[in-house]
């Protein structure tokens, strides 16, 4: 790439703001909603490695219901979403449901540095080259699915939520077998 | 296969807003399921983001002066109804200069590009950045991205938005949309 480093030092917080505009601030929070997905689709298995280096494969949650998350740190309704998010899994951490952040397309100290001010509980997955998004019935940023826990892909979200809404995690806590 | 194309009347409207912090305008369209923000983004914020990634500088200037919007859509209907709402960007046309014309779509923008221009991590970003150029929404979902319109910063033009309801086709027109200046014309 001529002339150009490949990273420069511009603050996270300031491509925050950059990008963001305050384009979703201020927008009144409508019904929080989950699309139930229809027939039986099949969640597309992964092995992605978290920012801790564990490796953490989506069939191997089988039995139990899985929020998968996909996002960026540019993006601002996944920026929005991680505090009820955290909030959500702080929540139902202890009730057998699994949550998910698969980040897409960034490296560790990116997210690290991201999450001083956001931070999360919840493991963050890595897709830096995006293979696994590619895999999945994803159009835009952010979007969540809810697997069941026979495999299938039970609801799906597309863009920001309230996750730690009461009737939103009801009806995750209802795919419980 | 035709389909019935349905004006917005009645319940459509627009309004301009303009963020008194930073300058930027703002125009919000709605109709009876849909809500369509377009927010006008500078082009030193699309520099400022592909400068972060391999992207070589005619891109960069390519991307910074095409007109980009910070776009959201999203579906305002009701859960309980039948309210599933489509969008094909390919759809949309603009009117500049006399002339009517489709909205850049980020598949021939990627297509377009050599491996020295973007490299793929870059091409995520514009890849996953800009505006997703068709999808559906149930209601309570929304999507985010940017839209471009390949006119130089400044211009002014009117932009025909196209979605369906449930298979129907509607349509309405947001006018007099202004694309951000370049830095050299803020004051």
């Amino acid at each position: 790439m001529p002339g150009l480093p490949a990273r420069l030092p511009v603050p996270v917080w300031l491509l925050i703001l950059l990008l963001a505009g305050c384009a979703v601030c201020g927008h009144a929070r409508a019904e929080q909603t989950l699309t139930p997905v229809p027939g039986k689709v099949l969640a597309p298995d992964f092995t992605l490695i978290d920012t801790n280096g564990k490796q953490h494969r989506l069939s191997d949650y089988r039995g139990k219901p899985v929020i998968i998350n996909f996002w960026t740190t540019w993006c601002p309704p996944c920026r929005e979403e991680l505090p009820s998010m955290n909030r959500a899994w702080h929540t139902i951490r202890e009730e057998g449901v699994v949550m998910l952040a698969i980040n897409m397309g960034e490296d560790e100290d990116t997210i690290f540095i991201f999450s001083a001010d956001y931070p999360t509980d919840f493991p963050i997955l890595m897709d830096q080259s995006g293979e696994v998004i590619e895999q999945w019935p994803v159009k835009g940023l952010p979007t969540t699915y809810v697997v069941a826990p026979d495999g299938r892909i039970a609801y799906r979200a597309i863009g920001s939520r309230e996750w730690d809404d009461a009737g939103l995690l009801d009806k995750i806590r209802a795919l419980r077998q | 296969m035709a389909l019935l194309v349905l004006p917005a009347l009645g319940t459509a409207g627009v309004k301009r807003s303009t963020n008194e912090e930073n300058g930027l305008k703002k125009w919000h369209f709605t109709d009876s399921i849909i809500a369509i923000e377009l927010v006008q983004r500078l082009p030193d914020q699309t520099r400022a983001l592909l400068m972060n990634h391999n992207f070589s500088r005619e891109v960069i200037e390519q991307m910074a002066l095409s007109c980009m919007f910070q776009t959201i859509i999203r579906n305002t209907g009701e859960s309980s109804g039948d309210n599933r709402l489509s969008i094909d960007l390919s759809d949309w046309r603009m009117q500049f200069a006399g002339k009517e014309g489709p909205v850049m779509m980020k598949e021939p923008l990627l297509d377009s590009w050599s491996d020295t221009d973007a490299d793929a991590a870059a091409r995520l970003v514009v890849r996953w950045g800009m505006f997703p150029s068709q999808q559906d929404y149930q209601p309570g979902d929304y999507n985010w991205g940017l839209t471009a319109y390949g006119i130089p910063p400044g211009s002014r033009f009117d932009l025909q938005v196209t979605w369906q309801e449930n298979g129907v086709l509607h349509q309405g027109t947001i006018k007099n949309i202004e694309c951000a200046p370049d830095v050299d014309k803020l004051k």
